[in-house]
């Protein structure tokens, strides 16, 4: 007995252990959010091209576009244009749309339109870059003036990151006359991050800029400028200004090189404007919604991969258990009467087609009404299956009545008996004109008064949205009910209603 | 409420659960509910072994063998029809006496054999029987209770539960019928339960509807203090029926006629616990005792037979107050 009853407790334990770290996965790896109300941030970044066409020529219009990167989740991209065709490719690191047009005329406007989530971002791999840079050539002021800046960076740094942060630290001290001198009165980001990526060329530390467009709903924005230099592993992105490391969350990375993000061939007055913004989509919507999660088996192996018709069954199934569970507590804790443990639990899946108030009183009248018609026929003398049969014959009559009446007077109420609820209350009544022959009226009316309890518990339970929502999405949670209900069946403790039932017992001992 | 949990538990009060759990789940195996379950199989068995039973004067199983089966009635002037797998006593017919072609059962009403057949036909149909299954109808003797019961019991038969657990009775009670039980022994349906002290056969004090009590509602007169005859022979049959059966948590119901003395009417493998608040004592604390009496024999290798089994209950689970003969 104490090896079985280790046995189960163990059972028990792994389930709640399996249960609870597939949960834990899917919250923390996965990232699927806990809740259904949840919301992210979803970023439509669109540029504008505007350029005016020559007219008599054929126009090529190049746009830089973002690479993909690991950072985000591309849910939708998309290039509009009138009668132009287009061509994505990629050049090294960047990635760029060709728009081109036989003949265009005037002002013309092209768009490139982008989706993205900081959720659910794909793991993609990472692009290589150079790690060695030959020394560009200079002019003798100059190399001297980049010579005499390295010498103290150098002294002041260990590697090629600190080396980085240094030199832009030093080119934005703008007092310093070597620094001056290589800026030639220009004194913008642009130039400060160009004459630091001379300085780093000249050490052979291989760097790049790159133009980022922010997360910000914006209007009219124009790309910010980061350096970045590749380890070997990865890259690693500097602030041009500050020197500090890393790129922040809300950059996405546009293309790198100091090239215009637009170049028209056979037009001019090419301007671009980025303008970014924003809608709130709720978390596990957009990971349904989104072929590319979906794709990423994020979700494969989920319930939500199955038809919608079908998950709204299982939505309403995977309930079941918590419902089971709830009776099973109320039985053995508390020690409610009910008729059989699953009768409580359908006659609460039957109130969701009632709903709880009707479907109490329709549960009651017509029980009330279906037992008494039985005790009439009990004078009659009648075999116990005709019995029956008349019984539920009547109560499909009686059913249609109030269905009847509730539509006559305008309550549609009356119209949702459904065949699932009909069935429930043709058993619930058998049953409990079997308990009432076998034990008598008040346990009948005892156990059906209980069932009512627990099935409206049930309901209102098995009905929770937030509930019904982590059972459906992490069914691992119903590895931790069978875990529960393991160690239930241990359990040999007294019930709630056995105390009062020995309370003889137990005054005695007080005396 | 933890207070009252706790002193519970003190005084080794068996709850649902754990009688279901540590004893009827444990000690007695689903395929042997048959055994109980059906008393034409429990009496056969019993007869077999040589256990004292009310006379089995027929059965019957179907419809067109009713009218051959009441013939076969003709030699008897009262009788008990009785459902085979009835449960909590309905469907029980108790006939008294019969006049041309009357029947008066025990509560003085007349039936005509129209009206017994229809009686049996309900009891073939599973009108009685647990969830409605075909049932058998069986007819058995009619117990006369012996007139020690006269003062404390009113209609029907007083029957003893006795509580047997590996052949080792373990509490005994004496379940009297009131006027609301309508002549049944059943405590939920409100006859009384009197505690039996097992070395002595003594009555205790007794519980109705959960409480303590000491007269009857009836009659109000004491329960306790009154010795049943013939006690070891009652003991006897409870303890010889684990080997009947070999259900090892049984609780036995046995009558005393005043002719025949003790008979085993019927078995029950699980009986109710309000047996405790009988004899105010915790059955899981006695059937401890007892399962590890039981381990030290089988760590011996030993056995022991019935008698033996009686004695050592006798000796460890007698009562610490008898009550003054009333």
């Amino acid at each position: 007995m104490r090896g079985v009853k280790l046995h189960a407790l163990l059972l028990a334990l792994v389930m709640i252990g399996a249960g609870v770290a597939s949960t834990v996965y899917q919250v923390a790896v996965l990232n699927i959010p806990l809740s259904e109300s949840e919301t992210d941030p979803v970023w439509v970044i669109d540029a504008r091209v505007s350029y005016r066409a020559s007219g008599n020529s054929p126009v090529k219009v190049q746009l830089f576009v973002p690479p993909p990167s690991e950072r985000f989740l591309v849910l939708n991209e998309s290039f509009i244009s009138q009668n132009y065709g287009f061509n994505v490719s990629r050049a090294g690191t960047n990635r760029q749309v060709v728009w081109s047009s036989r003949r265009a005329q005037g002002e013309q406007t092209l768009y490139y339109r982008k989706t993205l989530s900081q959720r659910f971002a794909e793991k993609a791999v990472a692009e290589t870059g150079p790690q060695f840079r030959p020394r560009p050539p200079l002019a003798e002021p100059e190399r001297i003036a980049a010579e005499s800046l390295l010498a103290p960076i150098r002294q002041h740094s260990a590697d090629v990151e600190t080396f980085i942060s240094e030199a832009v630290r030093r080119v934005n001290n703008l007092s310093d006359d070597n620094v001056r001198l290589l800026l030639a009165g220009n004194e913008s980001v642009s130039n400060r991050t160009r004459v630091v990526e001379m300085l780093l060329s000249v050490a052979h530390i291989p760097a790049e800029q790159v133009q980022t467009i922010r997360l910000l709903p914006s209007q009219n924005q124009s790309p910010e400028v980061w350096l970045r230099t590749y380890n070997g592993e990865r890259w690693i992105y500097f602030n041009p200004v500050t020197g500090d490391r890393g790129l922040p969350e809300d950059r996405v990375v546009w293309w790198s090189g100091v090239a215009p993000v637009v170049d028209v061939e056979g037009g001019q007055n090419a301007r671009v404007t980025f303008s970014v913004t924003s809608t709130e989509v709720s978390a596990i919507q957009l990971a349904q919604t989104s072929e590319p999660v979906r794709r990423s088996t994020l979700l494969s192996f989920s319930l939500y991969d199955l038809p919608v018709a079908t998950q709204e069954v299982y939505r309403t199934m995977i309930m079941i258990p918590i419902g089971v569970l709830l009776i099973l507590m109320l039985r053995n804790l508390v020690g409610m009467h009910t008729l059989g443990t699953f009768t409580p639990v359908l006659v609460a899946l039957a109130f969701r087609e009632t709903e709880v108030i009707w479907g109490i009183i329709m549960f009651t009248v017509i029980t009330a009404i279906g037992l008494s018609l039985r005790s009439y026929l009990e004078h009659l003398r009648l075999q116990l299956l005709s019995r029956l049969s008349v019984v539920l014959t009547f109560v499909v009559i009686l059913m249609a009545v109030i269905s009847l009446l509730g539509h006559k007077l305008g309550v549609e109420r009356g119209l949702a008996v459904a065949l699932f609820p009909m069935v429930i209350l043709t058993m619930v009544i058998e049953r409990l004109s079997i308990m009432w022959e076998e034990r008598g009226a008040s346990d009948a009316l005892k156990a059906a008064v209980g069932t009512l309890v627990a099935a409206t518990f049930g309901h209102l339970l098995m009905t929770q949205p937030h509930l019904s929502y982590l059972c459906f999405t992490f069914p691992g949670i119903l590895l931790v009910f069978v875990g529960i209900m393991l160690m239930m069946g241990h359990y040999r403790g007294y019930r709630l209603t056995e105390l009062v039932r020995f309370r003889a017992l137990a005054k005695k001992q007080e005396r | 409420m933890l207070g009252r949990w706790l002193a519970l538990r003190r005084r080794g009060v068996m709850g649902i659960n754990e009688r279901n759990g540590d004893y009827v789940l444990r000690y007695n195996r689903r395929h042997l509910y048959p055994l109980v379950d059906d008393k034409l199989l429990t009496k056969e068995r019993a007869i077999r072994a040589g256990i004292q039973v009310p006379d089995l004067y027929a059965s019957v199983e179907s419809e067109h063998g009713i009218n051959a089966f009441l013939r076969s009635l003709d030699q008897y002037h009262d009788f008990v029809i009785k459902p085979s797998q009835g449960a909590g006593g309905d469907g029980i017919l108790v006939i008294t006496d019969r006049f041309d072609h009357f029947y008066r059962t025990a509560g003085g009403r007349l039936l005509t054999e129209d009206d017994i057949k229809h009686h049996l036909s309900n009891t073939l149909s599973g009108m009685y029987s647990l969830g409605g299954h075909r049932d058998r109808a069986m007819v058995e003797y009619r117990v006369t209770p012996d007139s020690v019961f006269g003062a404390i019991s009113y209609e029907g038969v007083p029957d003893i539960r006795i509580i047997v657990l590996c052949g080792y009775p373990v509490m005994a009670m004496l379940r009297l019928p009131t006027r609301q039980s309508q002549g049944k022994a059943n405590l939920h349906q409100g006859a009384i339960g009197v505690g039996v002290d097992l070395a002595t056969g003594i009555t205790l004090e007794g519980t109705w509807h959960n409480q303590v009590i000491q007269r009857h509602p009836d009659t109000a007169n004491r329960v306790a203090g009154v010795q049943l005859p013939d006690w070891n022979g009652f003991m006897e049959i409870a303890a010889g029926c684990y080997e009947l059966t070999g259900l090892g948590y049984l609780g036995v119901d046995l009558v005393l006629d005043k002719d025949k003395g003790p008979l085993m009417l019927e078995l029950n493998a699980r009986p109710g616990l309000n047996i405790q608040i009988a004899n105010d004592a915790g059955l899981g604390s006695r059937c401890a005792v007892v399962e590890r009496h039981m381990e030290a024999l089988a760590a011996a290798g030993e056995t022991e037979t019935p008698s033996k089994r009686i004695s050592y209950c006798q000796q460890h689970f007698a009562s610490d107050i008898l009550p003054v003969s009333a």
